[in-house]
């Protein structure tokens, strides 16, 4: 008798779950310590960044398609996130 | 009916679920995209306003929100994995516990808006308000309507609607409710963290 | 034509294209009053004018819509229309309440129409698209409802599709948002803000499911696609056009005496209004090139496919060009107003009725399709009047950008009158282009009277 065998994407999966919510807890802590400055701006939104591409890649299964679907996730984010950082860049100088 | 054929290296066309919904999933991203960079560029303009602001956020709340957020979106995961072995009532269980995440989501939220509302903040107050208050609010309607569908999806799931061959209707209400994740992992810490 | 009580539609699309020529004439009157200030005085003024070229738009258009649902509904249903008799009856008050109005604009003075039709009562008049005597209101209402109820009577009784849902739909809220034109609170910012959940929540909301359907049906007819996928874009379409049209009705309330974050609602939702535009663009063209038959009716084909291209430049690209709020800043009631409402409405509105009309009446008058003599020059008239309003678009652009220019920027900004006195080429050059665009109009109504060549009977 065959027994379903567990999908191949439930561990990567878990495994991608435990490490996003420690990324969260990593920039709360962060932001407790009211930090600020380009060098944290840019850990915290590059946190972000890796989340989105973690949560795009193996929630959404992205990474099982073809490119064109990864590469409009991923250059939406850089797009946006490009944006975010000029904005921000703009006030330092 | 088993599915026992491995997938793991094969390239799909198209992504998992309905691609209707992609094409409104990309949609989405957009307006939300515009309306995170409007943010960015109008915090440029006042920097110590949104600063000083941004400090009244409870982000203890923001943060956890995330947890939950992020652990219902595994759960969907989880659901996605249940129905393609054929186990509608575990795949149903798994997207009640999504829903129900997503319930704890919009209590911890509206708690927060009640703290903001009943300190006379409103649209008005100013521009940092002005955008965390719609961001938010555009946000938890989107949690809303993301947990509308996947009651949907549940209930046909409890009824074995699916099975491991079709369940294209699962992973519709998974992609768009990963999105709705995805979307706060960006908002939480561009309005509650980056100063 | 598959069912009897289609024939219904007969009338109203006739009434359209009739009206369609007044509003043009009207509009040909008022563009040369433009240019030689005294034309027609003291007969016709230019308000008057304005009132009719704009009045009748909006009623022509009502008429399609009301026709195109008789057509539709019974074939998506595949039921016979609730009541024949009662759309027949409808389209002879709506006509005649419309003529009285029409005369009532030409024959009085406007303030004297208004003390004779209980305007002091529930004062609703003066409001520019709603300047419709209480009682011509009212009827319109009547009309409005007793036609909802056959039409949703039909649907009740018949099959469901999307196409007929999505209509329904649309004509639902199309009555719904006309009755903000009852309530007119004294306060000039509620008046405003109020007044365009009419007009924006129409054209940039309800309106556009109603397009999105017509478009929907008249390409399942022609190209034979599946329904399952037409029927799925038009979901997302519908989608996309409420979450960005409702929000983006906040592009008309930047300088109203409204709350200043409308300025970021507005922007960032209109700016994405374009989007649900683009994808009919696309939709159209993808269900041709998958078409699974040749439809004898290829002006149908092409005005269906115009409708995609005109609707996404005059209402996405000439949207969008103004609708951010440090651009509207400059551009508000301008010429570029102007140049966007003529391509819009053009591109989609009264496209899609063209379409309609074109690939529906033929079947009402017992044939799959016009002459292939007839359809040629039915293309003319598409190529003349599209191109025509294309040109009128772009004088009136460059009226507006000159405009701007002279009046709202640099150190010493002209007044109204004297930047007006510059642009005079810029109108001479529109009510020219009017000529032609009448032209083409008349072409399309000569095609259904033209005798060359065999029509194609139905199979
Ligand atoms: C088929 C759809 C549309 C039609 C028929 C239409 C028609 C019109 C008309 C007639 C006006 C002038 C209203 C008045 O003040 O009397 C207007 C104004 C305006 N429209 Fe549209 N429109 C459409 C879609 C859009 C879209 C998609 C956008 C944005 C992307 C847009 C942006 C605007 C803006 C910003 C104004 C205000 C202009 C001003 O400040 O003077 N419209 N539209
Ligand atoms: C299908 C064709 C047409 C449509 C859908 C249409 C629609 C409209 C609309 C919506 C307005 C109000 C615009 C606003 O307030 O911004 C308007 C005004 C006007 N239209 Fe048309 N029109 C059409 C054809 C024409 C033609 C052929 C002419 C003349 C050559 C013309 C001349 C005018 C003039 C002069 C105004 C008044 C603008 C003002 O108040 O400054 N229209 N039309
Ligand atoms: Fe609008």
């Amino acid at each position: 008798m065959d027994t379903p065998h567990e999908p191949h994407f439930i561990r990567p999966c878990t495994r991608i779950w435990l490490v996003l919510m420690a990324l969260t807890c990593s920039t709360f802590a962060i932001g407790e310590t009211g930090w600020s400055g380009t060098a944290v701006m840019l850990t915290v939104l590059g946190t972000a960044v890796i989340k989105v591409e973690m949560v795009a890649n193996y929630f959404m299964g992205l990474r099982r398609t073809r490119w064109l679907w990864r590469g409009i996730v991923l250059g939406w984010l850089i797009l946006v996130s490009g944006l975010i950082t000029i904005a921000y860049l703009m006030t330092v100088k | 009916m088993i599915n026992n054929t491995r997938t793991s290296h094969e390239i799909h066309a198209t992504p998992p679920g309905d691609l209707a919904i992609w094409f409104f999933i990309f949609a989405e991203l957009l307006a939300f995209g515009v309306f995170f960079v409007a943010y960015a560029f109008a915090r440029a303009h006042n920097v110590e306003l949104f600063n000083e602001s941004q400090q009244h956020l409870n982000r203890l709340s923001g943060a956890i929100n995330t947890l939950v957020l992020i652990t219902s979106s595994y759960f969907m995961v989880r659901a996605v994995a249940a129905i393609k072995q054929g186990y509608s009532i575990l795949c149903a269980r798994w997207i009640a516990s999504a829903i129900g995440l997503g319930f704890v989501f919009l209590a911890i939220k509206m708690a927060e808006f009640h703290e903001k509302f009943s300190a006379g903040i409103s649209l008005s107050t100013n521009t940092f308000y002005m955008f965390y208050l719609s961001l938010t609010l555009f946000h938890f309607m989107h949690v809303i309507l993301g947990m509308v569908i996947l009651a949907a999806i549940m209930l046909k799931a409890r009824n074995g609607s699916y099975s491991p061959a079709n369940h294209t209707g699962v992973e519709t209400g998974a992609s768009y409710w990963h999105m709705v994740d995805l979307l706060w992992i960006i908002l939480f810490p561009l309005v509650y963290v980056i100063r | 034509m598959q069912f009897q009580s289609q024939a219904v539609a007969k009338p109203y699309f006739i009434a359209a294209i009739g009206l369609f020529v007044g509003q043009i004439l009207f509009g040909l009157i008022m563009g040369y009053q433009y240019v030689v200030g005294d034309f027609l005085f003291p007969a016709i003024p230019f308000n008057v004018a304005r009132m009719v070229h704009t009045n009748l738009l909006i009623v022509w258009l009502l008429f399609g819509f009301m026709g195109a649902a008789y057509y539709m509904i019974p074939e998506e249903t595949e039921t016979e229309l609730f009541s024949p008799k009662l759309a027949l009856l409808m389209f002879w008050i709506f006509l005649v309440a419309g003529a009285l109005t029409i005369v009532g604009y030409l024959m009085v003075p406007y303030a004297t129409l208004a003390s004779m039709t209980g305007n002091d009562i529930l004062p609703t008049m003066g409001r520019e698209f709603l300047e419709q005597p209480l009682i011509t209101k009212v009827g319109i209402v009547i009309v409005a409802l007793a036609f909802l109820f056959n039409i949703s009577m039909t649907v009740l009784k018949g099959r469901k599709t999307s196409i007929s849902l999505v209509m329904l739909l649309g004509l639902w809220g199309l009555a719904v948002f006309f009755l903000f034109s009852f309530y007119n609170p004294s306060n000039l910012v509620l008046d405003k803000y109020f007044w365009w959940w009419t007009v924006h929540l129409w054209v940039e909301g309800v309106w556009e499911l109603i397009l999105g359907a017509m478009l929907a049906f008249v390409l399942i007819k022609v190209t034979g696609v599946d329904r399952e996928v037409i029927e799925k874009w038009l979901y997302i379409i519908i989608a996309m056009t409420l979450i960005t049209g409702i929000i983006g009705t906040g592009h008309h309330y930047f300088w109203i005496g409204t709350p200043e974050y409308w300025q970021w609602f507005g922007s960032v939702f209109s700016a994405l209004e374009p989007i649900p535009f683009f994808m009919m663009t696309v939709f159209a063209f993808n269900m041709v090139n998958r078409r699974r038959r040749e439809h004898p009716n290829k002006a149908a084909t092409l005005w269906a496919l115009g409708t995609g291209v005109m609707a996404f430049l005059g209402a996405g690209v000439w949207g969008f060009l103004h609708t951010l709020a440090p651009v509207n800043f400059f551009t508000h009631g301008t010429q570029v107003t102007a140049a966007h409402g003529h391509m819009a409405f053009y591109g989609a509105y009264v496209m899609v009725n063209l379409a309609m009309i074109s690939y529906a009446m033929p079947m009402l008058r017992g044939r799959t399709a016009n002459s292939g003599p007839a359809q040629t020059m039915e293309m003319w008239s598409f190529w003349l009047m599209t191109v025509s309003i294309v040109f009128i678009t772009l004088f009136l652009t460059a009226a507006g950008i000159l405009q701007v220019w002279l009046q709202r920027m640099g150190s010493t900004p002209l007044g109204f009158m004297a930047a007006q006195d510059q642009i005079m080429i810029f109108y001479w050059l529109r009510e020219i282009t009017g000529f032609v665009f009448l032209l083409g109009l008349v072409l399309y109504i000569w095609s259904f009277f033209c005798k060359k060549g065999e029509a194609q009977t139905a199979a």
